[in-house]
C-alpha cells in the first residue's frame, strides 16, 4: 500500500513515519496546542499530546522509552504556534531518529525546543499578529463598511489559506531539513528578509495607529469673537495628532516603563475618565 | 424571550469555537484568528439573529477597537472572543446599534472576559499536573484525558454558559441601561472605545520596533493615512517597496564591511580608525 510508504527512505532499511503519521504530528499540534494552557505551563502539554499517536506506534514494545518521550515533551514550552511549527518539524525528524535507534541524545529535542522557542515566538508574533492578521482584517473591514458579507468572507478565505499554508509548510520544511532548516531561517540573507518584512510591518502599524485610534477633543477656543472647536484647528495643522500622542505614550509605558498590559489598560481608563469629566475629551 | 434562545445558543457555541484554547478542527488558525475576530463574529451573530447587514456593521465597529488584539506568552490585552460574541450578541439582542456593540464589547472584553480568561489560565495548572503524572506513567490515554478532554469540557462551560446567560438575561438590562444611562457615562465609554486600540497598537510596536530609529517607518505609515489619506491596500504596496529598498540597502552595508555584522559595529571595532 502506497499509504504506508515512509516519507523519508532510510539507508538502513528501518521503517520511519508514513505520511499519515507525520501529518498527525502536525494536525494534533495545530488542534491541541493551547488546550490545557495555564500561566504555569502554556503550550507544554500540547506538545506532549501531539506525540500520543507517535508514542503508541513507535514505542509499542518500549514502555520506558515511551515514558521518557512523553515526559521530555511535557517540559515548559511556548512559541507562536503557526510559524513555530517549524520546531515541531525539526523535533519530528529527531524523534523519528531516536525511535529508530539513531545515536541522537534524548536531550537533543528538548534543547532544540528551548533554544528556538524564543526567537521563533518573536518572528512569528511579528509576522502573524503584527503584519498578516491586522492587514487582512483592515482590508476586510473596508470591504464590509456598508454591511456587505464580502468583508468577512474575504478575511475568512484569505486568512485560512495563508495561515494553514504557513503552519503546514513550516512543519514540513523543518522535518525535511532538520536542524539545517534553522541555518536558513537565521542565516544572513533570511535575517535581512526578516528585517525588511519587519519594516513593512512597522509602516502598516503606523497606518493602523492613524486609522484606528480615534481621539478628538471637545474643547472650544476663541476664534476672534466667536468660540469654535479646537479640534478643527488641530485637524488643519496635524490630523490625528492626538491619536499619535496617545499611541506613543502607550508604547512608552509598555516599552520604557515595562508596565504590564493590564496596568496600562487601567492607566488609560482612568485618564479617559478624568479627561471626560473635566470636559477635554 | 423564547426567540432569543436560538441566537443565544449560537453565540455561546461560537464563543467556544473561536476561543484561543479551543480544540477547533482547523486549529488556532480557524479559532482564535478566524472565528474569534469581531469581523467574522459580526457575520455569524448577524446570521443567528436574522439580520446579517446589521450584524456585520456591529462587527466592523467592534473590530476597529480590537484590531491589534495580541496574545503573547499567554498574556492578552483583552479577551477578544468574549468581546466578540458577548458584546455583539448582546447588542444584537437589544438595539442592534454598532455604537452599543462597541461599548458592550469593550466592557465584556476588558472586564468579564479577562476575569474568566485569567481564572482559567490560573486554574488549569491542576490539569497540567495530572497530564504530567500521566506522561510519567507513559499513558497516552491519560495525557489525552487531562490535556484535551477535561480542559475542553471546562472551556466549553466557561465560554458557553456566561455568554448564553448574558444574552438571555441581559437583553432587558442592556435596553434599560442604554435608555437611562447618564450622558457622561455613555460619552466616556465611547471615548474609551476610540482610545483602547492604542493599547493593542502599543503592544504591536513593542514587537516590531526594535530600535528607536525605526520609528521613522512608523511615522511614514502614520503620515500616509493622516496626511495623504491612503487606505491599507495602497499602504501595503508602498510599504513593500520600502521594505525591498531596505533589503537592498542592508545587503550593501554587509558587503562593505564583510568582517562585521553591521557597518555601525565596524566603526567601533576598527582600532586603526583613530
Amino acid at each position: 500500500m502506497s499509504n504506508n510508504e515512509p516519507v523519508i527512505k532510510r539507508k538502513d532499511g528501518k521503517i520511519g513515519m508514513n505520511k499519515h503519521d507525520l501529518n498527525m504530528l502536525w494536525y494534533r499540534w495545530q488542534v491541541g496546542w493551547f488546550s490545557s494552557s495555564s500561566y504555569e505551563k502554556l503550550e507544554s502539554h500540547g506538545f506532549a499530546w501531539s506525540y500520543c499517536d507517535f508514542a503508541d506506534k513507535f514505542y509499542k514494545d518500549d514502555p520506558e522509552g515511551k515514558k521518557r518521550l512523553l515526559l521530555r515533551h511535557s517540559q515548559f514550552y511556548n512559541t507562536e504556534p503557526q510559524v513555530g511549527a517549524i520546531i515541531n518539524g525539526i523535533v519530528a525528524s529527531m524523534e523519528e531518529g531516536i525511535a529508530l535507534g539513531d545515536p541522537i541524545p534524548e536531550e537533543m529535542p528538548t534543547s532544540v525546543k528551548t533554544a528556538l522557542m524564543g526567537p521563533l515566538a518573536g518572528i512569528g508574533d511579528s509576522i502573524i499578529q503584527g503584519i498578516f492578521v491586522p492587514t487582512l482584517l483592515s482590508i476586510g473591514m473596508s470591504l464590509a463598511a456598508n454591511g456587505s458579507v464580502a468583508g468577512p468572507i474575504f478575511y475568512i478565505v484569505t486568512w485560512l489559506i495563508c495561515g494553514l499554508a504557513i503552519s503546514y509548510g513550516m512543519f514540513r520544511y523543518g522535518y525535511k531539513l532538520g536542524l539545517s532548516s534553522i541555518d536558513t531561517l537565521v542565516g544572513e540573507t533570511s535575517m535581512r528578509i526578516m528585517d525588511a518584512i519587519n519594516v513593512l510591518g512597522i509602516i502598516v502599524v503606523g497606518t493602523l495607529a492613524a486609522s484606528m485610534v480615534a481621539v478628538s477633543t471637545i474643547v472650544q477656543i476663541p476664534y476672534g469673537t466667536e468660540m469654535g472647536p479646537l479640534q478643527d484647528t488641530l485637524d488643519g495643522v496635524f490630523p490625528c495628532l492626538l491619536a499619535l500622542i496617545v499611541t506613543l505614550v502607550t508604547w512608552w509605558m509598555l516599552n520604557k516603563k515595562q508596565w504590564s498590559a493590564m496596568k496600562v489598560l487601567l492607566v488609560l481608563v482612568i485618564a479617559v475618565i478624568i479627561c471626560c469629566v473635566i470636559g477635554f475629551l | 424571550m423564547s426567540g432569543l434562545i436560538f441566537p443565544a445558543f449560537i453565540c455561546g457555541l461560537f464563543c467556544y469555537l473561536g476561543a484561543i484554547e479551543c480544540a477547533n478542527p482547523l486549529g488556532t488558525t480557524g479559532s482564535f484568528y478566524c472565528l474569534g475576530r469581531p469581523l467574522v463574529a459580526g457575520l455569524i451573530v448577524g446570521l443567528a439573529f436574522g439580520d446579517v447587514t446589521q450584524g456585520i456593521l456591529c462587527g466592523v465597529a467592534v473590530q476597529a477597537v480590537f484590531i491589534a488584539n495580541l496574545s503573547t506568552g499567554g498574556a492578552t490585552n483583552s479577551e477578544i472572543t468574549y468581546a466578540s460574541y458577548g458584546g455583539i450578541g448582546l447588542a444584537m439582542a437589544a438595539t442592534k446599534d454598532p455604537a452599543l456593540a462597541v461599548t458592550l464589547a469593550v466592557l465584556v472584553g476588558n472586564t468579564f472576559g479577562l476575569v474568566f480568561y485569567n481564572l482559567r489560565m490560573a486554574g488549569y495548572s491542576v490539569f497540567n499536573n495530572k497530564a504530567l503524572e500521566a506522561a510519567q506513567a507513559g499513558s497516552t490515554k491519560g495525557v489525552t484525558l487531562w490535556h484535551l478532554v477535561i480542559p475542553q469540557i471546562c472551556t466549553f462551560l466557561l465560554r458557553f454558559v456566561p455568554v448564553f446567560v448574558a444574552i438571555i438575561a441581559g437583553e432587558g438590562v442592556v435596553n434599560s441601561i442604554a435608555e437611562n444611562a447618564p450622558e457622561i457615562v455613555t460619552h466616556t465609554i465611547g471615548v474609551l472605545g476610540g482610545i483602547l486600540p492604542a493599547l493593542g497598537i502599543g503592544m504591536l510596536m513593542n514587537i516590531v520596533v526594535k530600535e528607536k530609529i525605526q520609528l521613522v517607518f512608523f511615522f511614514l505609515g502614520f503620515a500616509l493615512f493622516a496626511f495623504a489619506g491612503l487606505g491599507t491596500i495602497p499602504v501595503v504596496f508602498i510599504a513593500a517597496t520600502v521594505a525591498y529598498i531596505y533589503f537592498l540597502a542592508t545587503g550593501k552595508a554587509a558587503a562593505a564591511a564583510p568582517a562585521a555584522t553591521s557597518s555601525e559595529n565596524a566603526v567601533y571595532e576598527d582600532p586603526d580608525l583613530f
